[in-house]
């Protein structure tokens, strides 16, 4: 943990303003989004601003998690051939660092959310729940989609592609609909594993209900991503020093 | 020290050696650029999963090697380019699991390879210090105590608060040397004598050195240095193709690597 804070806080050595980057960079995206869209929308800015905010904060943690995962072991080339870390360490690390940005970046959630006064109920507690399940299967993506991107390094590229599109394709900047289906985007909501998973974070803050199907496609994929994660890391985790 | 470096069957119960192998293999799947190329070969992704071993060439790095390192004994690696002393000493430090066969070692090994590696330019030296030993999985606090001898063994003095973009090369080995070199690891798995730029700190460097190899327990070394190897080594081990051709004490090791060096046989690689 300390060593992710030490890396966390070097990566912005050269920087004027620091860390702060991660804060204004979301926040300009919030405000200006926000205000634009609730002029041209039928919701209002105090129902859109904290859903976008949330959403967009959130979707920085499961895109973090994705699309870092893919080049983890090699961007720790040196410490793994040394013989200083352990496959599992490092993956931990970069789970670590995502979870320090995302804590960092949750301020803005915070200010959003006392400045339109939203009121959390104690069922905002399950976005607690809905977000320790995100971390846990952030864990299990680190270790599966870092062994297969150490083997085939077209998946970083692949991964980053599919996460640009996932972002429209899931309620981020654009609100599923009073009735929560979606319309003509609900059967693609469906199939879209980042909506389920943002969902459990996002809606009991917002205090609205979580579809039954939403938790089952969350523990589908869970038990899915926890199996084969555990049968690449057995099977090839120990091949991953000589593909690096 | 022991006299004779014991074969796994008839070492005695007493003290269980520092290393024992027995067997140990490194089958490596063959990977060819294109390959890894997911689109290229999109049918090679299916093959690796499901009919791994019936399409893939294996290649042997480490082929059936035993020997045991008892306390206080050096075994010194000796062979060709490609004979697989670097392979052997990661898989000592259990950085490649062999594919077969067994390895117990007790205690930390830890090598010394590719020193600079890892290093963060737009760290300052201080706080490279500190990646480095949380890498290694020391505390905040051990590292505190370790770096006033980091930093005299370096001689970078002021310089240390200064970003590593702004050190000259031969600053930058000398920090490397100093970190690489602050832990006493139990076995030292050492690939190639490590030397620095400018004689006078070669010296430190050679002290320093010989420092970690008499507070070592034990010591695997891999080099091409013969002269190095005498002086060092209690037991020698020629290698030639992932295969061990002879092992015993140093003398007669190396005369052995010597006579097949000179014959050039067609089993060994010219050097």
């Amino acid at each position: 943990m300390t060593l992710s804070l030490f890396r966390f806080l070097l990566r912005y050595r050269q920087t004027a303003l620091g860390p702060l980057w991660l804060l204004i960079g979301p926040a300009l995206f919030i405000a200006l989004l926000g205000s634009l869209y609730a002029q041209i929308g039928s919701t209002t800015s105090a129902q859109f601003v904290p859903f976008l905010a949330i959403g967009l904060i959130t979707w920085n943690l499961l895109s973090g998690f994705t699309t870092q995962a893919a080049t983890v072991f090699q961007r720790d080339r040196a410490s793994l051939l040394q013989g200083d870390m352990t496959l599992g360490r490092i993956a931990m690390i970069d789970v670590n660092t995502n979870i320090l940005m995302f804590l960092h970046q949750a301020l803005i959630i915070a200010a959003v959310f006392l400045i339109y006064r939203v009121p959390l109920g104690p069922y905002a507690l399950v976005s607690l729940l809905g977000l320790a399940i995100v971390i846990i299967n952030g864990v299990w993506v680190t270790m599966l989609l870092g062994i297969l991107g150490a083997r085939f390094r077209d998946l970083s590229e692949i991964l980053q592609a599919i996460m640009r599109i996932a972002f429209l394709a899931t309620p981020i900047i654009w609100m599923p609909g009073e009735d929560g289906r979606g319309g003509v985007m609900g059967h693609f909501l469906a199939f879209n594993p980042f909506y389920h998973f943002l969902e459990i974070v996002r809606a009991p803050l917002l205090g609205t209900a979580i579809a039954p199907s939403t938790w089952a496609v969350v523990l589908v994929l869970s038990a899915c991503n926890c199996l084969a994660s555990w049968f690449v890391t057995r099977r090839y985790g120990r091949y991953v020093p000589l593909w690096i | 020290m022991t006299a004779e470096l014991r074969t796994p069957r008839d070492r005695d119960a007493r003290e269980k050696p520092l290393i024992e192998a027995r067997e140990i293999s490194l089958h490596v799947p063959l990977v060819k650029p294109g390959e890894r190329n997911l689109l290229a070969s999109p049918g090679r992704l299916i093959r690796d999963l499901y009919l791994s071993r019936s399409t893939r060439v294996n290649a042997t790095l480490i082929d059936g090697i035993s020997f045991s390192l008892a306390r206080g004994e050096r075994l010194g690696l000796i062979g060709s380019n490609g004979a697989g002393k670097s392979t052997l000493l990661r898989v000592l430090a259990g950085i490649y699991q062999p594919s077969s066969g067994t390895l117990a070692v007790q205690g930390s090994a830890k090598g010394l390879f590719d020193i600079s590696l890892g290093m963060r330019a737009e760290a300052t030296g201080l706080e490279n210090i500190y990646l480095r030993g949380l890498q290694m999985g020391l505390g905040l606090k051990r590292i505190r105590t370790l770096i006033p001898a980091v930093m005299a063994f370096s001689e970078l003095g002021e310089d240390i608060e200064k970003q590593l973009n702004t050190y000259s090369s031969g600053m930058r080995l000398r920090l490397a040397i100093a970190i690489s070199t602050m832990v006493e690891p139990d076995i030292l798995l050492l690939d190639e004598w490590i030397g620095a730029g400018d004689a006078a700190f070669n010296e430190k460097v050679r002290k320093r050195m010989m420092e970690l190899v008499e507070t070592s327990r034990g010591l695997v070394l891999a080099t091409h240095n013969t002269a190095l190897m005498k002086s060092l080594c209690t037991h020698g081990m020629v290698l030639d193709k992932g295969r061990t051709t002879f092992l015993g004490p140093v003398d007669e090791a190396l005369k052995f690597y010597a006579e097949r060096t000179a014959e050039g046989e067609p089993g060994l690689r010219k050097p």
